[in-house]
């Protein structure tokens, strides 16, 4: 009786020992990976998800987290997250701009072990910028964008080609009464301004940040020529006085709407419309931003790729997530789907894709000239000290050389003091 | 109506129309939100609270983090400053007195500008992302009330009382427990009230110290809904989260007003 | 056996009110930085040079004292006319208190959405108002010259409530002879306001008004989630820039900066007014 009893409790427990095992065994077996990216990304990818987990069922489950929608919520998110240290999350949909400070905090695995080069290669111009910092590879692009110049087919033989052209045809069209505005662009003080800036920068053969010594450069004579030809856009009435107010829906509005003859914008805006509420619908073309001769054109680069994050537990499956993501199936889903710009250069020349949008060669010529903001750490903080005289110029009509001088000096304080000079 | 009348319904106006706003959006559809135009009956769900209650995590779990929280910090605040607070009294005139100035300074000082200091405390200690933690925190940030309440509570009480406990052999503990402890029980209540109020209602440092959804408190979560819609216009949720947040609220509030106002009064006092 | 009491909090309040503030005098001379790796570098008086030429600090400085002076004076003036209408007995008297009181018991982030909504355009409730007496599209959210004042607007509804409370306290301090006394003598009852409620309610507004200055000069939730410090940086607050150095710029040394800075200013301002208070004799008059 006795050893019956003693048997049974022994089989009793070697079935949960076995049980509690196999349990424990399953458990390990599921590599959990949970990425975290702004709620439109999050929901333009959930088809995707839920193919990858029928795909890896048992091995992976991919979680994609939905943040907020807004760019800066998400990286405050992020950042609060990761300053905590063991973040929930194993890799992170990153904004270009926040490359530099997330690469410079320690927080990204280094990428280049597990892509190859000719991976890289296969990639369109424009979206193999942003994804490095210090010539490591931290980053691999989702989606590629840049900025682009609209113009309506239907007021002119060809796009405009320099800043002088701009304005005559803005001008002409306005006084033969076809548009309200000859020019809408992002004037508002917030990073669109920024990106503007960087292109008209450009055009006036002007750099950011000096490429001998990487210091701000913000009143170098082509700088203030930039802002000056920015300033004139408006005083001139060829850019509304409102576009001081404008971000990109704004601008994108006044465009739909037929009450303006050239747009800044991104590509998302092409989409937008050929709806059928659009008022130019079928007589919109895409070019580069405008530029004197001699200069490069630009187009102030966007995108979003994804990050590993250190720490990770198993970054294996991360990859593989990521890469699933990237693929070009995925790419070309979502170009269809949501119209977001491929990165696959093959994709480019692809009929199916060119069908579905006429524009892509231009696209593609665009992002050969795509041009980052500065990839420093401090990004943000020179980019608001630029912004706020940009806009005071724009605005409050302060002196062109007075507000980039001010803007060139507090950017350099800024540059020490956070450095550690003294 | 009478003058009266006029003017206590315009304060009824002002202080719970924007709360009523909120009641009436969270049984809007969002069509009904953007449209005016949907007729009258149309414009009525359910739906807003259903998905609130079915998301991930549920809304419910936020109430009950800061409600475990608060009750926490409470807890912790009130076993710490009726001693202290005991013994503040039993300081000489001039230590109490520069005691209570500093003390009242601290109250003042806005305890928003401790946050960046107080992620690097919990960083090195590992008390991120663990909601009980936060109570310390709290607790801290709580004291200086809770000890302006409660000294002015111990002085309020016969100092004879306290001798003659003690002539009685009594030892401390037993005076407190027994003697000193039930007769501020009244003062003790209204603190316990408002540090509640504050734990449930802390934003800053619950910002910086949780990040896992799981573990938000009701303000932190409130913040975070703000940001995660797709939806330019998804108010009909926020309005719902806000109703369901202030139910627990307008509870305490109703039963225990008479417990805030004269807290409030002896602060204001002796502060 | 006193200080053994005493220690437990004592040292609690140190560790979380008084370390804190050394640490940020530490850290204000030091770069910690993205740019150092996070890691504290010497770096002299760079922080409070920058500090002083910094645009954005000022123009904080003033949105956030605009803030605060304008929400806690209409705040006092409310609260005052509040009290005195809560201090008569009349039917329903707890229930209306026990109401009014609630939008100071909510969470400061919840009610901010709900203003954030109220003031939407298009759809917000403001917006058909001011639509329906014809003063077309406000945009309040979107314009850097009002938006302010929508925080001022969420701000005086949700502490009003405070300041009513410890009035309050402060009218039931103030025997009712007194007023039958007034009476007796033919006063009218706009004179008992003030020659009797005022200068007896003094010490009360003043402590109101000194914690809800120090309070309001450190505005962060209402702001972070009403406006975001937008548009174009007009409602930003010192916390709120503080916050953003630290959590979205990666710079801990000038946050730290920012913060000792805001917080000297504010000591300056408080230590000033009270002393302009004390030796303009302002006060006496008012004695009863």
């Amino acid at each position: 009786m006795t050893i019956g009893r003693r048997t049974l409790a022994a089989l009793l427990g070697l079935t949960l020992l076995f049980s509690f095992g196999l349990a424990w065994s399953g458990q390990r077996q599921i590599q959990r990976v949970n990425i975290l990216m702004p709620a439109p990304f999050a929901d333009a990818t959930a088809e995707l998800v839920q193919r990858f987990n029928r795909d890896h069922r048992g091995s992976i489950a991919l979680r994609v987290t939905r943040g907020p929608r807004d760019t800066e919520s998400i990286s405050d998110l992020a950042i609060s997250s990761l300053l905590l240290g063991s973040p929930p999350f194993d890799a992170l949909l990153m904004d270009v701009t926040w490359l530099a400070k997330y690469a410079a905090a320690g927080w990204l695995e280094p990428l280049d072990s597990y892509f190859e080069p000719q991976e890289i290669d296969a990639l369109v111009a424009g979206a193999r910028l942003g994804n490095h910092y210090d010539g490591v590879l931290y980053r691999w692009p989702l989606i590629a964008d840049v900025g682009l110049l609209y113009w309506r087919k239907d007021l002119m033989e060809a796009p405009p080609r320099t800043p002088d052209q701009l304005s005559s045809v803005g001008r002409r069209l306005m006084d033969d009464g076809a548009v309200n505005s000859g020019f809408v662009w992002q004037g508002r003080q917030y990073e669109g301004l920024s990106c503007d800036f960087v292109e008209m920068l450009s055009a006036f053969g002007g750099n950011w940040l000096n490429p001998q010594t990487g210091e701000p450069s913000l009143n170098s004579s082509e700088a203030l020529e930039a802002v000056g030809w920015m300033r004139s856009l408006i005083r001139d009435g060829i850019s509304p006085k409102a576009v001081t107010n404008y971000s990109e829906s704004e601008s994108l509005q006044a465009f739909k709407a037929g009450d303006a003859a050239l747009m800044r914008n991104w590509p998302y805006a092409w989409a937008e419309l050929q709806k059928p509420d659009s008022a130019v619908r079928g007589q919109v073309g895409v070019t580069l931003m405008v530029h004197n001769a001699g200069h490069q054109p630009a187009a102030t680069l966007g995108s979003w790729g994804l990050s590993l994050l250190k720490g990770s537990d198993h970054p294996q499956a991360v990859i593989e997530a990521i890469r699933f993501l990237t693929s070009p199936d995925a790419q070309r889903e979502r170009f269809r789907n949501q119209g977001y710009t491929p990165t696959d250069r093959s994709l480019f020349r692809d009929p199916e894709m060119l069908e579905l949008s006429p524009i892509l060669p231009d696209l593609e010529q665009a992002l050969t000239h795509a041009v980052p903001r500065p990839p420093t750490p401090l990004y943000a903080q020179l980019s608001d000290v630029l912004q706020r005289q940009l806009s005071g110029v724009l605005t409050d009509d302060l002196a062109v050389d007075q507000a980039m001088n001010k803007a060139q000096i507090n950017s350099m304080t800024i540059v020490e003091a956070a450095g550690g000079a003294s | 109506m009478n003058r009266r009348q006029l003017w206590i319904s315009l304060l009824l106006l002002w202080s719970l129309a924007p709360m009523l706003w909120q009641l009436i959006s969270s049984f809007t559809t969002t069509a009904a939100l953007v449209d005016g135009g949907v007729p009258f009956l149309q414009r009525w769900t359910l739906i807003h609270y259903r998905q609130l209650l079915s998301s991930d995590p549920p809304f419910w779990r936020f109430l009950l983090n800061s409600t475990v929280l608060a009750s926490a910090s409470t807890v912790l605040t009130i076993a710490l400053a009726i001693p202290a607070a005991y013994g503040l009294v039993r300081l000489p005139q001039r230590w109490l007195r520069v005691s209570r100035a500093l003390i009242a300074g601290a109250a003042l000082f806005p305890y928003v500008l401790l946050f960046l200091a107080l992620l690097e405390l919990a960083r090195s200690l590992n008390l991120g992302n663990s909601l009980l933690a936060l109570a310390i925190p709290y607790s801290a940030l709580s004291l200086p009330l809770a000890l302006l309440l409660l000294t002015a509570a111990f002085e309020g009480l016969p100092k004879d009382l306290d001798d003659a406990a003690k002539l009685e052999g009594m030892s401390l503990v037993q005076r407190l427990r027994w003697v000193l402890i039930p007769l501020i029980a009244p003062a003790t209540a209204s603190t316990a009230i408002l540090v509640f109020l504050f734990a449930w209602n802390e934003y800053p440092i619950a910002l910086t110290w949780l990040s896992r959804s799981e573990q938000l408190t009701l303000p932190v979560a409130m913040a975070r809904i703000a940001g995660s819609s797709v939806y330019s216009v998804p108010y009909g949720a926020y309005a719902a989260a806000t109703v369901l947040g202030a139910l627990p609220l307008l509870l305490l509030v109703l039963l225990f007003q008479r417990q805030i106002v004269s807290g409030l009064t002896n602060g204001a006092v002796k502060g | 056996m006193t200080w053994l009491l005493l220690t437990p909090a004592l040292l609690l309040m140190a560790l979380i009110f008084g370390w804190p503030m050394l640490r940020y005098a530490w850290l204000s001379f030091h770069a910690n930085s993205v740019l150092t790796g996070l890691v504290p570098v010497a770096n002299g008086g760079a922080n409070w040079m920058r500090l002083l030429a910094d645009d954005r600090f000022w123009q904080d400085v003033l949105q956030t004292s605009r803030f605060a002076l304008v929400s806690v004076t209409a705040e006092l003036f409310l609260a005052l006319l509040i009290a005195l209408l809560l201090d008569q007995r009349w039917r329903g008297r707890g229930a209306v208190r026990a109401l009014t009181l609630l939008p100071w018991a909510l969470p400061t982030t919840m009610m901010a959405l709900g203003w954030r909504w109220i003031f939407n355009t298009p759809y917000g409730p403001l917006e058909a108002v001011a639509g329906f007496v014809g003063l077309g599209p406000l945009n309040l959210m979107a314009s850097p010259q009002w938006t302010w004042l929508a925080t001022v607007v969420a701000d005086v509804w949700k502490t009003t409530p405070f300041i009513t409370l410890i009035l309050l306290a402060g009218l039931q301090t103030i025997p009712a002879d007194l007023y039958a006394a007034f009476r007796l003598e033919g006063g009218r009852s706009i004179q008992a306001l003030r020659d009797i409620t005022l200068p007896l309610l003094l010490p009360y507004i003043l402590l109101s008004l000194l914690f809800r200055l120090a309070q309001a000069f450190g505005v962060f939730d209402l702001i972070q989630v009403l406006t975001g410090g937008g548009p174009a940086g007009s409602t930003e607050s010192l916390a709120l820039y503080a916050y953003f150095n630290a959590m979205r710029f990666l710079d801990f040394g000038y946050s730290a900066t920012v913060m000792l800075g805001g917080f000297l200013l504010l000591s300056l301002s408080i230590l000033l007014g009270a002393l302009a208070l004390r030796l303009s004799g302002a006060l006496r008059p008012l004695q009863p």
